[in-house]
Formats: C-alpha cells, structure tokens, sequence
C-alpha cells in the first residue's frame, strides 16, 4: 500500500515537473510578443505548485519590469538572486530595475575585522560550510591515524602537522556555518511595494513619521507588532514601524 | 349773474398779471430735520417788492434772529431779475413735528401766501452744526468710503477694498494726498494700478454724488477670526461755498483743507473646514488646474530633460508651494527653477505658477516620474479637491549601465563589465522544490561530524593490545602454550579424579602433543626417542626429565595407586610441561 502511494505521489511529481516545464515555454511566448500581463499570471501559475527556479523568478521581475511595476520586479530579482547570486544578466536588469526606485539610502559602511568577517562568511552557504567542515573532519581523522600508525619520524611529522591543521580548519568552518546560519536568520529583508509609505517612530497611526519610504526599497524586518506593524530597519541603519501592508517579505516562499 | 361777473374779473386780473410778471412767493427752510439743539433758518422770498409782510406765528420756536432784509436786483441780457428775502433765525422748543405756517404779502394791491412747511424736530445732536463750517460741509458733503466685497470670506479667499471718495454736487475738491496708507496685517495685499481718475456718478446714501476711485487693493486673509482693514485717511483740499459773492453774484468758495478717513472695516475670515482635508494640502484656494509634464520621453543619457509642474487658474498662487516631484535616485536632478506668470485684478490672482526641474539621467533604463498630487479648496464648491499628475517613463536609450546596483546579500558588490543591455528572457531552467531541506543541523550532519572521531579511539586501542602481544614474546609463549596445553589436555582435565581414565588420556594427550610438534610416529615411541628429539628441538634438560618423568608417572599409575591431589599435580604439571616446551623448541 505505501509503496503504491509512493509511486502514485513520484508520477504526480513528474507530472506537474513536466506541466510546468510546458507553462514556462508558453510564459515566455507571452513575454516574447510583448504580452506580459499574460506571462506574468503563466509564471505565477509555475509559482502556487511549490517549485521555483532563479530563471523563473528572473523572466517574472522581467515581465514585471516591462510593465513598470517597480516593487514587484525588484522583488522577483531579489528572489532570482538569492537562488543564484552570482548571475550576471540578473545583476544586470537587477541595476535597470534599481534605477526605476525613489529612494537613495546611503548603505552603512562596516569597517575593519568585522567587514572581512563578513565577506568571508557570506562567500559560502551554511550547507556549504557545513560540508566543509565535515570533510574536514574526516580528513583530520585519516590524517591522525596515518600519524598514529605510520613508522617512520618524517611521515609521522608530515601527517600529525597536517591533521592539526584539518582539525582547526574543521573547527573554523564550523564556526563559520553556525555563524551564517546565524545571519540568515537576522536576514529577513522585505520589499517596499506601497507606492509611499510612511515609516512612524511607533506602531501607531497617531505617532511621528519619521521618514518615508517609496516602491521597490528594501528593507530589513526586525520585529512585528499585532500583525499590522512591522519594525523595519534600512540600509543606512533608521529603524521605524511601518504597516505591514506595506511590504513583502522575501523569505517567505 | 354776481358769480358770472366775479369769476370774470378774478380770470381778468390773474391773466393780466400772468403776463405783466409772475409774482412768486415761497418759504424755504434750510433743513427739513434738526436737532433740538439746532437752529433753523426760514427764508420767505419773493420776485416783486410788496408790503404788508406778515410773518406766521413760530409758536413751536424761539426767533433767535430777524427778521432780516436782503434785497437784491440784477440784471442779464436786458432782463431784470429782483428778489427780497425775509430771513429769520429760529430754535426749536422741544421735539416733534412742527408746521411754519402761511406768510402773506400784498404785492400789487394782492395778497399772496406761501405754502406751510413742515420741519421734524429730532433729539439734540451731538454738536449743534453750524451750516458754514467747512468741517460740517466736508462732513455732509464728503465721504471717503473703502468698500469691501465680501465681510467674511474664507482663509486665503481673495476679497477687495475699494476706496471711493464721494463728493455732493455742491462742493468741490481740488487736491487730495494720502496721509496714512493702510498696512494691511494679516492679509497679503496687492494694489491694482488706477490709471487716471475718471468721475463717476452714483449714489451714496440715496443722494446723488459724484464719485472717485482712489485705490483698489486685492487681499487675501492669512489667518482666520476678526481681522481690522485700517482706515485710509486723506488730506483733502475742499472748495467750501461762503456767503460772499463775487461782483457777478456767482458764490466765493474758500479752500480748506481737511483730514477724512474711511471707517475701520472689520472682517470675520473663516478658517477652511478641517473635514476632509487632504494630508498634502498646503493652503491653496481657488479653482486650479494640475500637471506634469516633460519635455521629451526618450531620450540618451547625459542629454538633459525638463520636468515642470504647472499650477494654472484662479486663486492664490503667490501663496502657496508647488508639490515637489519625487524621482527615481538614480537620476541627476537640478533644484527647480520657480516661474509665476500671474495677474492680479479684482477677482484675484490668475495665471500659473510652475517649477522646472532639469533632469539629467546618467544610466540608461527606465525612470518612472511617480504620480503627485495637488490639493486646494475650491471656493465654488465649499470642499477640497485632489489632482492627480498622471505616472510617466522616461526612456533612456543609450548610455552606459548602472553598476553600482546592491546584490541580495552584503557580499562585495558585483562590478558589471558585460552586458550594457537589459537582458532577456532566460529560456531554460529546472525546477526546485520551494521547500528546502537543510543539510546544516541535521542529525546526518552531526553524525557525519561526530562519528569519525569514534574511529580514532577504537584505532588506538586496537593498536594497543595488537603491541602489547607482539612487544611481550614470554608473555605470548605462555599464551600459546597454555592454548596448546588446554586444548590436549582438555580430555584428561574432564576425566579428573578417575585414576585409570585420567591418565589414559594425559599420556594420549602427551602423545598428541608430540606428534604434532615433533612428528613422531605412534610405532617409535619410547623415552630415549622421545629425549632425543627434544634435545635436538633444543628443549632444555629440565624440561624433558619432567616431561619423562610425567609419562612414567602415566605408565606408574596402570599399576600404582594415586591419590586425587597427585591427580591434580600431574594435571599442573603436564600444562606446565607442555607450555614450557612449546616456548624452548624451534
């Protein structure tokens, strides 16, 4: 019985693969005649059956593009990076569909150890990292033994050196996946997609506006107030409340 | 008959005199209303000199003065003109309605009378008026009014004061300067140029005048609730009549100078209603038109474009800002410049005001120009009314990319050396499940972590027992031995305690042993053999009697008794025996 449903659930997911692979050549006929109010609902259909892809999301932020839709393109970008950030044509419409934006936030630079840090952190996903480190660590074990059972002084030496460094490198990648997945999770950006909003210094209608922020900004989710606001922090380091309306996260799929 | 003959002589006499003179005889008061404090002025006068003047009776009055006698002749163009005049200067007594009655004069043997008067006493006034004062003729005479179109407008709403000087057709004014210009606090103002002075007519207070307009001022409150206009005030020359005339009869006038002002005007301005005012509502007021508009929509980067927003109609365009146009950052934006083309009349300002904005887009791309709103309170309507600016693109054709555009994460920033285009469509891809699974912290990730560290202690401890028995031969002779010796010896071991048995199988187990370790036949098995081949496996001396000596103790137990503790010695002995060997023999 199991196994039967098993198979029934393979060939359904084989099915709508196939399904969706014919939806995104029809999306992209649309996209090619210049109908992209069409495309767009055909990508967005491939979308609602839980399967994504970055060139998906990069053809979607296109049609999005062609229509002016600035928070929706630049949303679907994002997206389409997070899945493959080193692609160049999407940086490329990525920078076009960031010129269509308003706002200007000057980014905050991190200075010294902590931007290199960074930088040497983010160069890897947490899986990545978390291989590494397991790779490391059974080197270090083979390495160990090589030194514990080899007889002669220079092999010996060769090994038990090279085994501590696998053991340190196996501990720094560790660290270094703990220390991603801990950014992943602060890093819960969300785009602008009201045309204006405007950002309080509290959750209420009543309280100062302390800035306003425009269509296809993005912004850093803190925290959430009610459901309705949202604590919101920008690029040059303001934090305010915004409605929640307002904005759509990136990570939610 | 004595009717017919006096109606013929009273037609006779009134024909003849009709056409020898018309004798007129009237009385003229010099005010029909007076105060009680006042003084009246009665004039009888007639065209023809006569007698018998007979004066009514001013019972209601006092006769402060005459009767006095003017007589005047005169003669125009061969005509002779006469007048004599009975002049009398009268005080009310008290309050009311009075009658002068009939005067009658005999003029040519004919009595004539005048028609009574009626004359309203009124209260005492506040200063008795002397009818030849220049200040009371400039005050009955001479108005400076400021007319004010509408007393409670709104806020920003435009209103107009008109200044008028009136003046009664029986003076004069020759000069006028402005004394005191108004300051109009709490309003901005503008005057409307007069271009000479036209006299009109109109009336004031019902009477008939003559009219100037002195100066027309445009205001727009700033601020709602009770607000004064100051009066203007002027200093005027006024042609005043004086009783003197000059040769010809024509009244000299005397020139007098005087200060008039128009009445302090006060204005109740009414704030614009809070309901439903919009959010970017910055005080516009009127009946306006709202848009935006660029010069070009494609264009090449670096080739500059103009963005105006343009507020046109009615209403006050001086005093209010024009919404400012967000744009996209990437794009280079000038500050506005500010142009007003706008005319004030009475109705207020019309025209349109609009700002400039030069744009210069570095990048080539899209630049959407948001839609901004424009909202004033349209004075016609009584409500506020928003206007939309329509969203517009700006193409940029050509130009080099932006580059420095942020990647999802905060990884160094991508530099784009390639692809100046927006690129296309991808046309492949394969489809991932949205649900990930994380390799990070699950439980394989952890075994796979831990589990090869395992294999380090396990290694070492193997090693270690693997050392200990090859580094230790003794010790691993006696192993192997005591191995051997417990395997042969097994049998006898099982036996123990049963002389015969027991020792059947220990000297078997002896036998065994040898054969195996030294390839004896069964057939040649004797002491002397057994000794030698020992000695030549070189086991030492010791080791081969006791080795003997066991197997005559077996040959010995057939025919001797043997206790069990003997038993259990030759059964120590025997392993010993056996290990002993197995560790000397080569």
């Amino acid at each position: 019985m199991k196994q039967i449903l098993v198979i029934v659930v393979l060939l359904f997911s084989v099915l709508i693969n196939a399904q969706n692979k014919d939806a995104f050549l029809e999306a992209n006929d649309f996209y090619n005649n210049g109908e992209y109010q069409e495309a767009i609902a055909r990508y967005e259909a491939i979308l609602n059956t839980q399967t994504h892809s970055p060139e998906l999301y990069f053809n979607l932020a296109n049609s999005y593009y062609k229509l002016n839709q600035i928070a929706a393109s630049i949303y679907f970008y994002e997206r389409a990076l997070q899945l493959s950030p080193d692609d160049i044509d999407i940086l490329n419409n990525y920078s076009f569909a960031q010129n269509m934006t308003i706002d200007a936030i000057e980014e905050l630079p991190e200075i010294g150890f902590t931007r290199v840090l960074k930088t040497l952190v983010n160069t890897f996903t947490v899986d990545s990292w978390a291989k590494l480190s397991v790779c490391c660590v059974i080197l270090f074990v083979i390495l160990f033994l090589s030194y514990y059972f080899s007889f002669s002084t220079s092999k010996k030496r060769a090994s038990f050196v090279l085994s501590f460094i696998t053991l340190i490198l196996a501990i720094v990648f560790l660290s270094f996946a703990f220390q991603k997945h801990a950014i992943n999770k602060k890093n819960n950006p969300a785009i602008v997609f009201a045309q204006e909003s405007d950002v309080k210094s509290d959750p209420n209608l009543k309280s100062e506006t302390a800035f306003q922020l425009h269509e296809g900004t993005k912004v850093q989710v803190l925290e959430t107030y009610n459901d309705s606001w949202t604590k919101i922090k920008i690029a040059n380091g303001k934090n305010g409340w915004i409605n929640s309306k307002d904005i759509r996260l990136l990570n939610d799929f | 008959m004595k009717a017919l003959t006096y109606i013929s002589i009273v037609l006779f006499t009134t024909i003849s005199s009709f056409s020898s003179a018309q004798v007129t005889f009237e009385a003229k008061v010099s005010k029909q209303k007076l105060g009680v404090n006042e003084r009246l002025r009665v004039d009888f006068e007639m065209n023809k000199d006569g007698d018998n003047f007979n004066p009514p009776s001013f019972e209601s009055f006092t006769v402060v003065g005459g009767p006095s006698q003017s007589i005047s002749n005169s003669w125009i163009n061969g005509v002779k003109s006469f007048s004599k005049t009975y002049s009398y200067f009268l005080a009310p007594k008290k309050r009311g309605n009075f009658t002068i009655g009939q005067a009658t004069i005999e003029i040519d043997g004919e009595t004539f009378k005048t028609l009574p008067v009626t004359v309203t006493v009124t209260a005492a006034v506040d200063k008795p008026k002397d009818p030849n004062d220049p200040d009371y003729i400039v005050n009955q005479n001479i108005h400076l009014v400021a007319e004010v179109s509408k007393t409670n407008p709104y806020l920003n709403e435009a209103i107009t004061v008109v200044y008028k000087l009136f003046v009664s057709e029986n003076t004069g004014v020759s000069n006028w300067r402005e004394l005191d210009i108004p300051r109009y606090n709490d309003f901005w103002s503008q005057n409307i140029d007069i271009k000479g002075i036209k006299i009109q007519n109109g009336t004031y207070k019902g009477e008939d005048y003559r009219y100037v307009v002195l100066r027309k001022t445009v205001l727009y409150p700033q601020k709602s609730g009770l607000l004064e206009i100051e009066p203007l005030t002027l200093d005027i020359t006024v042609d005043v009549p004086t009783n003197r005339r000059d040769i010809f009869g024509g009244r000299l006038m005397q020139s007098v100078h005087r200060t008039v002002a128009a009445g302090k005007r006060t204005i109740n301005v009414k704030p614009l209603p809070e309901a439903g005012k919009p959010i970017n509502f910055s005080g516009a007021v009127g009946d306006f038109d709202f848009n935006v508009t660029t010069s070009k929509t494609t264009l090449r980067a670096t080739e500059a474009l103009e963005a105006k927003v343009q507020v046109s109609g009615n209403g006050n365009l001086k005093l209010f800002k024009l919404p400012v146009l967000t744009l996209p950052s990437a794009l280079e934006v000038y500050e506005p410049e500010h142009n007003e083309k706008i005319s004030v009349s009475l109705r207020g300002m019309s025209g349109q005001s609009s700002d400039a904005y030069t744009i210069v887009p570095s990048y080539q791309g899209k630049y959407p120009i948001p839609s901004i709103t424009f909202s004033y309170f349209s004075l016609k309507e009584k409500r506020y009314k928003t206007l939309s600016s329509g969203e517009l693109v700006v193409d940029v054709t050509e130009g080099p990319v932006n580059n420095n555009s942020q990647a999802v994460s905060s990884t160094k920033q991508n530099i784009l050396s390639t692809g100046s285009q927006f690129a296309s469509f991808k046309t492949k891809t394969n489809f991932l499940n949205t649900k990930r699974t994380m390799f990070f912290n699950s439980l394989s990730f952890w075994m796979l972590l831990l589990v090869p560290f395992l294999a380090i202690p396990v290694a070492v401890i193997l090693r270690r027992k693997q050392e200990m028995r090859r580094g230790d031969t003794v010790g691993n002779r006696i192993r192997t031995g005591n191995k051997l010796a417990r395997k042969y010896l097994r049998e006898a071991k099982k036996t123990l305690g049963s002389k015969e048995s027991f020792y059947n199988a220990l000297e078997r187990a002896l036998h065994n042993y040898l054969k195996s370790k030294l390839n004896i036949e069964t057939s040649d098995f004797s002491k002397e053999k057994i000794q030698e081949l020992l000695q030549t496996k070189s086991a030492k001396d010791a080791a081969i009697s006791q080795f003997i000596e066991l197997l005559t103790n077996c040959e010995m137990a057939r025919y001797a008794p043997f206790s069990n503790v003997e038993m259990e010695q030759d059964y120590n002995k025997a392993s010993n025996v056996i290990s002993l060997i197995d560790r000397q023999i080569k």
